[in-house]
């Protein structure tokens, strides 16, 4: 690996190698720029760092310390970050979905939300490009939506778990289809085609998983980019003169700094926003980017309620990739809804210590009921939404006064539901019930409270006044100041967000080569 | 450290070359018979029974050698029926009883075609023409199975199914084995001076005819698995492009009508020979690209590429050199 020197500036530092910052550091080392990617987390190495065993496997979660309040406060950890190099998606479910078209434009089309600054079509070029760079594997055709090229790799055969979703979806009379997901159904390079080991979630130990770790990273490195790890970076060095000129980070036990010539954060909708807060000068007392006073503002996570219950056969859930089963019915039908977004759902595979964790939280059980509720693990069969939840300014990333074991502010992570958020969990419960009553689930029981993905807080825009960066993820306010993540969505749409944070990445550093060569950065 | 994903372009060269070079080799016999044949002969052989031909199994009738060469274009059939369906249905746990059915009539099969190898009589044998038509049924019944198997899933016949349910092709390979074989049997009662025929049909090209039917098939069962592979190896497109080359040709063959010679259909098949046995090998280094490889083989033969797939080229093959070979020795055929 390449490596360089802290006094002398690279083109791009990047602050997080996850979906966004991983997915930059590779296509702009492939446009022949200087790349150094920094991480606060270990660059682990998965056939000999990862184990079958959920408790270890927490250490790839970003469990710092945070302070979560509102109406609903989010529960952080495991579900929405990350902290390796490779950011979540070392421990993502491979859900690698299109948004809907019109979500694009959801505040001209659909009437809510916040309209993005790109277009549906050049985004359905760079979904491509990822999904040929993840080798996606997904169904021959997919029934929603316009026309998408064949993904490179087929579906994944289904389990007994997905197949209880198809059966449901069928007689409810909707369609429903292989999940398009990122693991290897056919050997690749050095690559193992997935063994159906079920751990995706707590980190694949086979590389089957097409994650940034094992995919983008090793090519950013090959191009001559540099993956500093255990690098923490507590701030954005602002001049004068409104340009960035470095960050300092820790590692080793101290404080260094690494000049550059621009400064890319992609540090996800939490560590995002509390970076350029935290990076705050006498000039830009707000934090870096803020001129609008959006940064950390319109904070969307994604709801992800349940509905479960048993079958008189064995399922097995936990059998192969957790969602191999999806239907995306009410992200693409508008009528019958009293609400506005939309929602996938997806067939589970919760691994035991996480579905004897749900059964405490979500109902209780301890002692003797848990015991004899686990006996029925082999039986469990359930279906999870992703659910589009709006953006709302008073839902927001702030500083607390509280610091970090770096001496770093902490943030506040204020969440409350909205009635049309209710609204539409409500009809996705109801729905998802009738659907396991179809297969002829019994003891079916509704899981109310969890929620998934951070997007939001530094949302991409046409107007300075209204948004953080423009469409090629670019600070209004700073112009070598860049945001490459889930923060720069205006809405969130029904589906898990890698695939689109990838594609805005591969987009952005396209965009960049371009302005580069026109002498624009 | 990144290898490339595809394979390079010298390996396919190399990988045709030996395909080429081997299948050349089994074509060593022929093409020297073929020399003996061409000194001082007409193109069209005219007696028929040609000695030359022969050589010195004058007492065997070119009925009878066909017969024998169809015996074994049967039992290779068979024999990858045999080690496919126990692989497989093994891997499905013999969930069915009736799921045993193949591995006893394959094996059936295989004995009576190596019985009918070593036969030099011109007499069709009752347990060989009961036992191929056992196979054969055996085959249509178990194509009905599998459409049963794949139609009651949800999605019915959706590749989701067409890829993981049971193979829609696969039992066709028995009844193949079992048509060919009894085929045989026809051909081999054959009485002196007259011309051997199937169903009133010239019995050369209408075992050409029925190879290559057989040969269509089974490549479109190739091209179906090794899509769902999405061809991430590029030799996974030989099995999907010589055989449907040689169907073509055997169809022609069958076309062409009477008292011709087809050296270079010959020849192709006998590269469709060399490419089913390689098949093995390739589908080798497809189980090694499992997790764990060949270490970890209980575990990664049932589930890799099946390792006894690719020989049902070779029989199959086999079967339109026993026909080409007829027609030669046997112009009216």
């Amino acid at each position: 690996m390449r490596q360089y020197r802290q006094s002398e500036p690279v083109d791009f530092v990047i602050v997080g190698t996850g979906a966004g910052g991983g997915t930059l550091a590779c296509r702009l080392a492939e446009h022949g720029f200087s790349v150094v990617a920094m991480d606060a987390g270990p660059y682990f190495r998965p056939l000999e760092d990862f184990a079958s065993d959920e408790s270890e496997q927490t250490k790839l979660y970003w469990t710092d310390d945070r302070i979560v309040d509102g109406a609903n406060p989010l529960q952080m950890g495991g579900n929405n970050s990350g902290k390796a190099v490779g950011g979540s998606t070392v421990h993502f479910a491979m859900v690698s979905l299109r948004f809907r078209p019109e979500w694009f434009k959801s505040r001209s089309l659909l009437g809510y939300g916040a309209d993005w600054p790109l277009d549906w079509r050049e985004m359905w070029r760079y979904y491509s490009e990822v999904e040929d760079a993840l080798k996606i594997a997904g169904p021959i055709t997919y029934p929603w939506g316009p026309h998408r090229p064949r993904y490179p790799y087929r579906a994944h055969e289904l389990n007994a778990a997905a197949r209880a979703l198809a059966d449901g979806c069928e007689a409810l009379g909707i369609q429903w289809t292989e999940t398009p997901i990122a693991t290897l159904s056919a050997p690749r390079g050095l690559a193992h085609p997935c063994v159906y080991r079920g751990f995706c979630t707590s980190g694949c130990s086979t590389n089957a998983k097409q994650s940034a770790l094992v995919t983008w990273i090793p090519r950013a490195i090959a191009a001559g980019a540099e993956i500093r790890d255990l690098a923490m970076v507590g701030r954005i060095e602002a001049d004068n003169s409104n340009l960035a000129t470095g960050v300092h980070y820790h590692r080793d036990g101290q404080w260094r700094f690494q000049r550059a010539r621009n400064v890319v954060v992609a540090g996800y909708a939490i560590e995002t926003p509390r970076l350029l807060l935290n990076s705050a000068t006498d000039r830009f007392p707000a934090g870096l980017a803020n001129s609008s006073g959006l940064v950390g503002k319109n904070l969307m996570v994604q709801s992800n309620q349940a509905v479960w219950g048993t079958m008189e056969r064995e399922v097995r859930s936990y059998k192969g990739p957790p969602s191999l089963a999806i239907t995306e019915h009410w992200n693409y039908e508008d009528k019958g809804k009293d609400f506005f977004g939309g929602y996938c759902y997806m067939s589970q595979g919760p691994l035991p210590q996480l579905w004897a964790n749900t059964l405490l939280s979500a109902r209780g059980l301890w002692g003797p009921h848990l015991i004899s509720e686990m006996e029925n693990y082999n039986h469990v069969v359930g279906l999870k939404i992703v659910g589009e939840m709006l953006p709302q300014e008073a839902n927001r990333v702030t500083l607390a006064d509280e610091t970090d074991q770096y001496g770093l502010r902490i943030p506040r992570i204020t969440y409350s539901w909205c009635d049309n958020d209710r609204r539409l969990i409500d009809h996705s419960l109801a729905f998802m019930t009738e659907a396991l009553e179809a297969v002829d689930a019994t003891d079916i029981w509704r899981q109310n409270d969890d929620t998934c993905h951070l997007n939001g807080t530094a949302r991409m825009g046409n107007d300075p006044l209204t948004s953080v960066v423009n469409a090629d993820c670019r600070s209004w306010d700073i112009r070598n100041l860049w945001i490459c993540d889930g923060s720069v969505f205006p809405t969130v749409g029904g589906v898990n967000p890698s695939l689109t944070i990838q594609a805005i990445a591969c987009r952005t550093a396209d965009r960049i080569k371009t302005m580069a060569r026109r002498g624009e950065l | 450290m990144r290898r490339s994903n595809g394979v390079t372009a010298t390996q396919i060269a190399l990988g045709l070359a030996a395909l080429a070079a081997s299948s050349s080799l089994l074509d060593k016999r022929s093409l020297a018979r073929a020399r003996k044949y061409r000194t001082g002969e007409p193109k069209q052989a005219k007696a028929v029974y040609d000695n030359r031909i022969l050589g010195g199994k004058l007492d065997v009738p070119a009925t009878v050698t066909a017969a024998k060469r169809l015996n074994r274009a049967a039992g290779m059939l068979a024999l990858s029926v045999l080690a496919d369906s126990g692989v497989e249905h093994y891997r499905g746990s013999f969930k069915n009883k009736a799921m045993f059915t193949p591995l006893i009539v394959s094996a059936a099969t295989l004995g009576v075609s190596v019985h009918g190898t070593a036969d030099r009589r011109k007499a069709a044998h009752i347990m060989r023409d009961t036992t191929y038509l056992l196979a054969a049924t055996t085959g249509l019944i178990g194509t009905c199975f599998h459409f049963y198997n794949v139609a009651k899933k949800a999605g019915g016949f959706s590749w989701q199914n067409l890829f993981y349910g049971a193979p829609l092709g696969a039992p066709m390979a028995i009844l193949l084995s079992g048509l060919i074989g009894f085929c045989s049997e026809r051909v081999r009662e054959t009485p002196r001076g007259i011309t051997p025929s199937i169903f009133d049909l010239p019995a050369g090209r209408a075992m050409a005819a029925l190879t290559s039917v057989g040969l269509l098939g089974t490549a479109g069962e190739a091209g179906l698995l090794h899509f769902r592979g999405a061809f991430h190896n590029p030799f996974m497109l030989l099995p999907v492009t010589l055989p449907p080359l040689g169907a073509a040709l055997l169809a022609r063959t069958a076309a062409a009508g009477p008292g011709r010679r087809h050296p270079f259909v010959r020849w192709w098949m006998r590269l469709l020979v060399t490419m089913g046995l390689a098949g093995v090998g390739f589908h080798a280094y497809g189980v090694s690209r499992n997790m764990g490889g060949w270490r970890n083989w209980s575990q990664n033969v049932l589930n890799g590429p099946p390792l006894p797939a690719p020989p049902s080229f070779a029989g199959l093959a086999l079967a339109g050199l026993a026909a080409l070979g007829l027609m030669r020795d046997h112009p009216d055929a």
